[in-house]
């Protein structure tokens, strides 16, 4: 072990930064600890609050996915309330997440993770230049335009509910308020501008051309179809092909979804396994899909900073006692470590794609296996499906204009438990919740981030991301340009760590 | 040689900086190319390495390097117990790497209602405080006495998250010079002059107190269903959000979250009544002439509102 060095290493552009601790032993890392450094206590927060108070405070957990966490925590109350929205209230809930959605895939997967090739450990390579004119922080000409565009597409949510980031709109039972027929033509507007510009610049093809991908070859074609090479997916391809990134990353090859985007009753739009969610819920591993089922959820603390428990806990029942001295060194951060009967899921776009049994992403993991590339794919095409589905149901909008987006439900007269599971941008994300006389008496929070970089559990078993960083090389340790590949390839949201990963920091201790 | 500015995230969610990729006219790249901004860190866009980034981060505190400003997101933890340890980097709490950059700094802005006040977690055993308040009370972090080297106190732009335009606007005048009148918060008048409720669609029907109490209608929030836009200033109805609207022009009460006291202590989508009365009036009015006034105004209210015609 002459050569093993352990290196803390800070990320950054990450929603919130990052620690990751890694050995390194003749260049590869043999193993890895996913640390979150800071703890926000938003739990807490909330219990004692008002009933709907969840729907203020939990869009503020995290600044890019702020909807999601809104319509969690909406979905939660309709449980409680034991209603269920009319179908244009759904409508326009789903529109809202799906804008957000198509937002924060573009901007993370250009400004977050296409940046990392113009990083100078790349300076070498015949790419570099143009990489750097393409991708350079807030100088790439791609960077300054996927800013542009992404805030328009924004503007959906803002006509829809008021503002973005950190709006309340949805309500138990729909919408706080109806939307007008000229502000949904303006959303078509909106989408249609954003369509014509993720096909020319970000894909390289209309999306129905890409959506008819349906194998390793099929992607080979269009890869090498002259007319796609200046597209940012065709960047993505052919800079990880060239660094050779595209064997790492490997990490778990289970994958969960809970299901998201409830279908209104009468919808044209289908999901795919004959479901009541355009996304469908499961758990995938070996090709074949499971059904999914809430209640094998459960959470280790042994390696996180919170008070011992005697077995792992349901969120529904889960607690969050900081406890931060750490049992020998044993306990190394603030996030708590999901599993899914009994082992950890890597969660997110492709599991989306794989639960829904898409053909191309399929067809890519059983003959390459699960690697980086492939998740940062799933995620910078996932739009090429989001927006043909938000076309129909603003246009669904306009044929049921003037139906209710409102079921009445009393704040006072709220009692009992409920859970909002969804698919947020980065994957599955639950709120479980408890009101007793009006007030939150439980409320708890498994975020995206938490399945992928969550530390290890009781059978210390790593979380999806340790895993995947197991035997990526790393050639300068002071520039560690690989680790970052492999993380942000997740989507790391720290900041949505509830419990709360965050910020790191950290010399290279060698 | 340009202005140099360096951003730094503590307790917070990132959406100062999510809301800040917003901006329009000037947009982020043309608000740092018409201002020289020599940007040495931001932790969503830079993409230096660690190393580098924490030498930047040393020259600062050391002197070494001059910093022109120094712009915070998020609140300072102090939790638990005072330590800050549920916040860190490099193992150091992050409130003191803040207090030592805070200390060489020409401008220090505080953005978002976090920095500002403390926001989430200021009366939790996190111990969130603000750059220069704690809540409403002058101290926070670096104290009441605290001036950057140019004179100024900590520049408060609370909002939760803040305003883009704010963002780009007070960065604006601090570099070019512009003299930015400031509340007793330390808060620019610009925009936060005025309250909320200013430019709101649903004015006429607060003036003629036809209320809502429930979601989907037309009247007016503030009676019944908890909005702070009578209380509050900032400028959510004179910016508008993404260029096209507000929370309450779409139906959600305005949550006072630029406030000092922003999270509230009592439910959000409440109002709370005496009698039928908000116990939170709107500043300065005196409770008496206040009833006397909406009870003639009720009785004045026009058909087409009480029967919401007037669309918001």
């Amino acid at each position: 072990m002459a050569n093993r060095i352990v290196c803390d290493i800070p990320l950054n552009r990450a929603e919130g930064d990052l620690e990751i601790k890694v050995a390194i032993d003749d260049g590869h890392v043999v193993d890895a600890w996913s640390v979150g450094t800071m703890f926000r206590g938003f739990e807490q927060i909330l219990v004692g609050r008002g009933a709907f108070d969840g729907l203020v405070v939990t869009p503020r957990i995290c600044g890019i996915c702020s909807t999601t966490h809104l319509m969690a925590a909406a979905q939660a109350l309709d449980a409680v309330a034991k209603v269920r929205p009319p179908g244009n209230a759904i409508r326009l809930r789903n529109l809202a997440l799906m804008a957000e959605t198509v937002q924060s895939d573009v901007r993370q997967s250009v400004l977050m993770f296409l940046v990392d090739f113009a990083n100078p450990a790349y300076a070498s390579y015949r790419f570099h230049a143009e990489v750097v004119k393409r991708y350079a922080p807030l100088a790439g000409e791609r960077c300054i335009d996927v800013i542009k565009a992404t805030k328009y597409m924004l503007e959906i949510v803002s006509l829809i509910g008021g503002q973005w980031p950190h709006s309340s709109y949805m309500v138990p039972g729909g919408v706080a308020y109806p939307v007008n027929g000229p502000d949904i033509v303006s959303c078509r507007h909106i989408l249609r501008n954003f369509r014509l510009w993720y096909e020319k610049n970000v894909l390289g093809c209309p999306l129905e051309t890409w959506n008819a991908l349906a194998s390793v070859s099929d992607l080979d074609a269009w890869l090498a179809d002259k007319a796609h090479r200046e597209s940012d997916v065709a960047f993505l391809l052919r800079l990880s092909k060239e660094t050779g990134l595209d064997g790492l990353g490997r990490g778990s090859e289970r994958f969960l979804s809970y299901g998201s985007l409830d279908l209104p009753d009468d919808t044209m739009l289908r999901s795919c396994d004959g479901g009541t969610q355009l996304i469908p819920s499961g758990l995938y591993e070996k090709g074949r899909v499971q059904l999914f089922n809430p209640n094998l959820i459960l959470e280790h603390v042994d390696h996180s900073w919170y008070a011992d428990e005697p077995e792992p806990l349901h969120p529904s029942h889960g607690m969050t006692e900081p406890y931060a001295s750490g049992s020998e060194g044993k306990k190394y951060s603030w996030s708590k470590a999901p599993r899914y009967d009994g082992l950890p899921a890597e969660t997110g776009p492709l599991a989306e794609r794989l639960i829904a049994g898409d053909p191309l992403f399929t067809d890519l993991i059983s003959r390459r296996g699960n690697n980086l590339v492939t998740r940062q794919l799933a995620r910078l095409t996932r739009p090429a499906i989001t927006i043909p589905a938000m076309e129909t149901w603003l246009s669904e909008i306009l044929e049921h204009s003037g139906s209710p987006c409102y079921t009445p439900v009393d704040e006072s007269q709220l009692e009992g438990e409920g859970a909002g599971l969804i698919q947020a941008a980065r994957g599955a994300l639950g709120h479980w919740v408890r009101i007793e006389n009006g007030r939150i008496s439980h409320y708890q929070i498994i975020t995206p981030t938490a399945w992928n970089g969550s530390p290890r559990d009781g059978e210390g078993r790593r979380g999806p991301w340790e895993e995947a960083l197991i035997g990526t090389p790393v050639k300068d340790p002071d520039n560690p340009v690989e680790v970052g590949h492999v993380v942000r390839s997740y989507d790391p949201c720290l900041v949505c760590t509830v419990h709360r990963v965050g910020r790191s920091g950290a010399v290279l201790q060698l | 040689m340009g202005v140099s500015l360096y951003w730094f995230q503590c307790g917070g969610c990132g959406g100062d900086t999510m809301s800040f990729l917003n901006a329009e006219e000037p947009d982020l790249i043309q608000l740092i190319d018409a201002l020289k901004i020599d940007l040495l860190w931001h932790p969503s866009l830079s993409n230096i390495s660690a190393k580098q980034h924490f030498a930047f981060q040393d020259d600062i505190i050391n002197g070494v390097r001059p910093l022109d400003i120094l712009v915070v997101e998020g609140s300072l933890i102090r939790g638990p117990t005072r330590t800050g340890m549920f916040d860190v980097q490099r193992g150091r709490p992050k409130k003191d790497l803040v207090a030592a950059m805070a200390r060489r700094a020409r401008f220090v802005v505080a953005v978002g209602t976090c920095a500002s006040f403390g926001g989430f977690g200021s009366d939790t055993y996190v111990q969130s405080t603000g750059l220069q308040f704690h809540k409403r009370e002058p101290g926070g972090l670096l104290g009441a006495d605290f001036l950057a080297s140019s004179g100024l106190p900590v520049i408060n732009l609370s909002g939760c998250p803040c305003h883009p335009g704010v963002i780009s606007g007070a960065l604006s005048a601090l570099v070019e010079g512009v003299k930015m009148p400031l509340d007793e918060f330390n808060r620019p008048l610009a925009w936060y002059g005025m309250l909320i409720h200013q430019g709101c669609t649903r004015n006429e029907y607060h003036e003629y107190r036809v209320e809502e109490t429930d979601f989907g209608q037309k009247g007016c929030l503030f009676f019944h269903k908890g909005c702070h836009g009578p209380l509050v200033t900032g400028p959510c109805n004179k910016l508008l959000w993404n260029r096209r609207s507000s929370k309450t022009r779409a139906g959600v009460p305005c949550f006072g979250c630029t406030s000092p006291d922003f999270p509230q202590d009592y439910p959000f989508f409440q109002t709370r009544n005496i009698e039928g009365v908000p116990v939170a009036l709107p500043q300065g009015i005196n409770r008496a002439n206040y009833l006397v006034y909406k009870t003639m105004a009720a009785a004045a209210a026009p058909e087409r509102l009480k029967s919401r015609k007037t669309d918001i």
